[in-house]
């Protein structure tokens, strides 16, 4: 355990060297199951939630709607973009389980806007902004958000008292009504921590993962990694909860900061995998041959110890392939994962100076990817592009089909996305 | 012309039939949480509105909704999505059934069956639609089938529970079929009148809504 650790201290300050980590989660594959109306086909558009940069346009945190569909005229172009007035760390964003809205917060405080992209799923609107997860609860910075029939499950990553990465989870119902709120586990080894959640309802189990409190993850990660107390302030565990009690079941150990958690899709399976940032390692949650679920490591994610930094994962809805993002190397990788027990790498390739999300399209033809991971994280000087890039995926070779350069469209720092339809409109 | 509406009154009635004559409920995968273990929490308030009843008497909504846990279900009579309307019918009827062996909760449990097809589904067909399992005088469970008189009635009921419904045409069996797309849902409602729990098809099961109950009984 100490060789572990000690093992984890060398690697976290190998660090020191680069200017950037990141986190991350979206696409098609990866919605909550609750979440309606899939779009199978051709999507129409994808949405960025976009961080504001001071000096770069209004400056403002805003969700960027851009044309995707080849047969549009305007396709790879941007539609339009509604900022919320604020520059406040914009990162993750959900669905309703209706489809209707799209929930969105930021890490630098508490705030969560809520966008109708029903009207027209071509112009979102801003339509309500919920502003009291910290009064009601004390968490901090608003991470995940996961629709649950007629309500909305939100992970924080840190908390108002002393802005640590002990933390919890708030229901909200769909209209934007608080409801309760459930802390991560701080006792049988928990580390208190959230990051993200995933549910298999069928199965009865909630899945969380960990990552880091407001201190670090708003800290210029040059001054993070130097910082030895501070390192030590990051997530190592996953929890398997009961959804229907929303109770901790069991806490596994995953050294590292686990982050994005993904459920196989195909009809049977009952396991989920999640990369750890910190160790580039893949882990496998799943029952062994008793029922009692496990977590094990499966595999690495490149040379840990050049830290690639693995900040998002997009898997196959069939569960045989797995897109993993390395921020570091900006490499974007997949893994055969027929053998979930040990996936495989079987292509990579560098799509940019910097890559932190990953979205496939419902058939995998189409892989969608943004630069940015946190605002004090990302890299400087040319290093620093900030775009959504468009790929098409024959099964063999990743080929560019567009970019959206955010810095030239003086739109700020491109982080999360979701896909939108013109069949989503609401009649 | 008699003679065919009659054959279209038997034909209705024959889909029904076949919609309610399905397959076992599939197994729960997972063991509930015992009763009493775990909290539903206050979601939202059921919203009120006009409805009518299978004797085609206007009544509001909350007449069915308070005093007492309720079980309400959006239906249309003509669904054949065999995760949606006909799973909650299946479900219902169990619960019916399984209500009806327990003495202590029959008296405080009711069902609600509501369409959101008021065009189609007019007091006639959901009386059709219940068959023998409408409200029985007070001898067992009560299950009430109700509908709307139009569209103007049912949509804030829809908005207020949250319940998304949309039109579309169905092309792939060649005469083109209007449908209407929805995702299943039904509300376990509390005595005041406040929505606890929401199933979808995964945790609709008869167990799972029976331990529910009981957790509601026991606040």
């Amino acid at each position: 355990m100490r060789r572990r650790a000690q093992k984890l201290a060398i690697l976290l300050m190998c660090l020191i060297s680069w200017w950037a980590v990141g986190l991350a989660s979206a696409d098609e594959t990866c919605n909550s199951p609750y979440v309606t109306r899939l779009i199978t086909g051709q999507e129409d558009y994808v949405y960025v939630w976009a961080l504001g940069v001071e000096g770069v346009g209004d400056g403002f945190d805003k969700l960027v709607t851009i044309d995707v569909n080849p047969k549009s005229k305007s396709y790879g172009k941007v539609l339009g973009s509604v900022a919320v007035g604020v520059r406040n760390e914009a990162h993750h964003m959900g669905f309703t389980d209706d489809r209707r809205f799209i929930w969105a917060g930021g890490l630098a405080e508490s705030k969560i806007w809520v966008f109708d992209i029903a009207t027209d799923p071509a112009k979102p609107k801003l339509v309500k902004t919920i502003a009291n997860l910290g009064d009601k609860t004390g968490y901090l910075g608003p991470h995940t958000y996961y629709a649950l029939p007629g309500r909305m499950l939100v992970q924080a990553l840190s908390n108002t008292k002393d802005k640590g990465g002990v933390t919890g989870m708030a229901v909200y119902n769909n209209k934007g009504d608080f409801i309760a709120s459930y802390p991560m586990p701080t006792d049988n080894g928990g580390d208190g921590y959230g990051y993200d959640l995933a549910v298999n309802p069928k199965r009865n189990v909630m899945l969380t993962s960990s990552f880091t409190g407001y201190n670090n993850y708003m800290r210029p990660l040059g001054d993070l990694v130097k910082d030895a107390e501070a390192m030590k302030n990051f997530g190592g565990t996953m929890v398997a909860w009961d959804l229907k009690a929303m109770k901790p079941k069991k806490i596994f150990s995953v050294p590292g900061a686990p982050l994005e958690i993904r459920w196989s899709l195909n009809a049977g399976d009952n396991w989920a995998v999640t990369a750890a940032a910190l160790t580039s390692k893949i882990w496998l949650i799943k029952p062994d041959a008793k029922g009692e679920w496990q977590a094990k490591e499966v595999a690495t994610i490149g040379d840990p110890a050049k830290i690639p930094l693995p900040v998002d994962i997009s898997i196959a809805r069939n569960g045989k392939g797995l897109w993993v993002n390395t921020f570091m190397d900006g490499t974007t990788r997949y893994f055969d994962l027929s053998n979930p027990e040990a996936p495989k790498e079987t292509y990579s390739k560098v799509t940019g100076k910097q890559v932190n999300m990953i979205s496939q399209s419902w058939d995998g033809k189409r892989v969608y990817i943004t630069s940015s991971l946190l605002a004090n994280w990302d890299k400087g000087g040319a290093d620093n592009e900030q775009f959504l890039r468009g790929f098409s995926w024959d099964g063999k070779e990743l080929k560019q089909v567009f970019e959206v350069d955010f810095t030239k469209e003086q739109l700020g720092r491109a982080h999360h996305m979701k896909l939108g339809s013109k069949s989503l409109r609401s009649s | 012309m008699r003679l065919a509406a009659a054959l279209l009154v038997l034909l209705a009635a024959a889909g029904t039939a076949r919609a309610h004559e399905a397959a076992p409920l599939p197994a729960l995968g997972f063991e509930p949480p015992p009763p009493g273990t775990y909290t539903l929490h206050r979601i939202m308030a059921a919203p009120d509105g006009e409805v009518v009843g299978v004797d085609g008497r206007p009544q509001r909504l909350s007449h069915f909704t308070r005093e007492g846990i309720t079980l309400l279900g959006f239906v249309y009579t003509s669904c054949a999505d065999p995760e949606g309307c006909p799973l909650a019918y299946r479900v219902f009827d169990v619960l019916r059934q399984s209500l009806g062996e327990r003495p202590d909760l029959r008296a405080q449990v009711r069902l609600v069956t509501l369409s959101f097809d008021p065009a189609r589904d007019t007091p006639t067909v959901m009386r059709r639609y219940a068959g023998s399992r409408v409200q029985d005088e007070g001898r067992g469970v009560r299950w009430y089938f109700l509908t709307t008189r139009s569209a103007r009635e049912l949509l804030p009921l829809l908005d207020g529970f949250g319940q998304d419904v949309r039109s579309v045409v169905d092309r792939s069996h060649g005469q083109p079929k209007r449908e209407l797309s929805h995702v299943l849902k039904v509300f376990l409602i509390d005595s005041a009148g406040f929505v606890r729990e929401i199933y979808t098809s995964t945790f609709l099961h008869p167990r799972t809504v029976l331990n529910d109950i009981e957790t509601l009984r026991r606040e």
